[in-house]
């Protein structure tokens, strides 16, 4: 009898008969393993919902039309995805993409090369100026040195004349004995008195 | 409890990518988000993508509403995502997956239920008539 019921098909048996009464014994909610089970609730036998045969089959069939056609959405969305991916990476997209990025690079390249250009000119014209402006100053410091080394040399000769002016009141060998006794004649006299005004005393303390 | 940092995350045994709402608001104010995550994850931790949004509650002008990116749902789709009951349901409503049946058997049976109360009233009306008279 087991053996004869299983070999027939399985969803006739799920339609017809119902499901076994008892499914889960018991599920952990707010008690513990050890708590008792509650007296209102002792001669509780607990069913599933009752089943519309009619039902169930028009559900089994509208599920699996259901089932059909969600499987080949997600097969075409797989697809299209693919496609897209493909395009991008090695097809179309890619083509017009690279060609994009070269018109990019090309203009871009110009634009650098003719900020360099002018950049170049502006430098140039820099350059220039702080030549001449070097020059300039160069011509300048020479004059200033040319003018230096003159006003020495004025200043050494100036110098020279005077020496050789104060060389004539030199004593040597020959005035000697005529500057002693020079000397030894008049006799100077440093013994004089100033005050603020610029009154100036020679006459001092009596001496003897 | 395990707090295992993110290197550690990395692969599940056996998971895979789910489309479903988490649950987010406040007290007795619901707000779902329609969310691509992995199936071993909490409902409301860390997910891959925000997909939408469901507001089950009704707003001013008597209507709930629904959020949904068809791209991104796509390419989920596409790659092997699931999707629950719930966003299943959803997604029919909104035309981009065929309609669930339990969409279909649920208003039938509330219709079959309107009619049988229709009768009720009906039968107890004439009833009570028939007592008056």
């Amino acid at each position: 009898m087991l053996r004869a019921l299983s070999r027939s098909p399985a969803p006739v048996v799920r339609l017809l008969s119902p499901r076994t009464a008892v499914w889960v014994e018991t599920v952990r909610g707010r008690k513990s393993r050890t708590d008792p089970k509650a007296k209102s609730k002792l001669g509780r036998i607990k069913t599933p919902p009752p089943v519309d045969p009619v039902e169930m089959v028009v559900l089994k069939e509208r599920y699996t039309e259901y089932n059909l056609i969600l499987r080949a959405l997600r097969l075409e969305f797989k697809e299209q995805m693919l496609r897209k991916k493909y395009e991008e990476e090695v097809g179309s997209v890619a083509e017009e993409r690279t060609k994009r990025e070269e018109e990019e690079h090309r203009s871009l390249m110009a634009l650098n090369d003719a900020e360099n250009l002018r950049m170049h000119k502006i430098r140039e014209q820099r350059m220039q100026k702080e030549a001449e402006a070097e020059e300039l100053k160069k011509r300048e410091a020479d004059i200033l040195r040319q003018q230096e080394l003159e006003n020495y040399i004025k200043e050494k000769e100036r110098q020279i004349l005077q020496l050789q002016e104060e060389a004539k009141d030199f004593i040597t060998l020959d005035n000697l004995d005529q500057r002693i006794e020079e000397a030894l004649d008049n006799p100077k006299n440093y013994n004089f008195a100033i005050d603020k005004e610029g009154r100036v005393v020679k006459r001092t303390a009596f001496q003897r | 409890m395990v707090h295992l940092s993110s290197f550690l995350l990395k692969k599940y045994h056996g998971g895979h990518v789910v489309i479903r709402l988490a649950l987010g608001g406040a007290t007795n104010r619901p707000f779902y988000r329609i969310v691509a995550a992995y199936n071993k994850r909490a409902r409301d931790s860390k997910y891959i993508e925000q997909l939408g949004s469901y507001d089950p509650l009704p707003n001013t002008q008597n209507e709930k509403l629904v959020a949904f990116n068809y791209e991104r749902i796509k390419y989920w789709i596409a790659c092997g995502a699931h999707t629950t009951k719930p966003v299943a349901k959803l997604l029919g409503l909104a035309g981009f997956f065929p309609l669930h049946p339990m969409t279909v058997t649920e208003a039938e049976r509330r219709q079959k239920a309107a009619l049988t109360e229709e009768v009720k009233t009906d039968s107890q009306q004439q009833v009570e008539q028939k007592e008056a008279l």
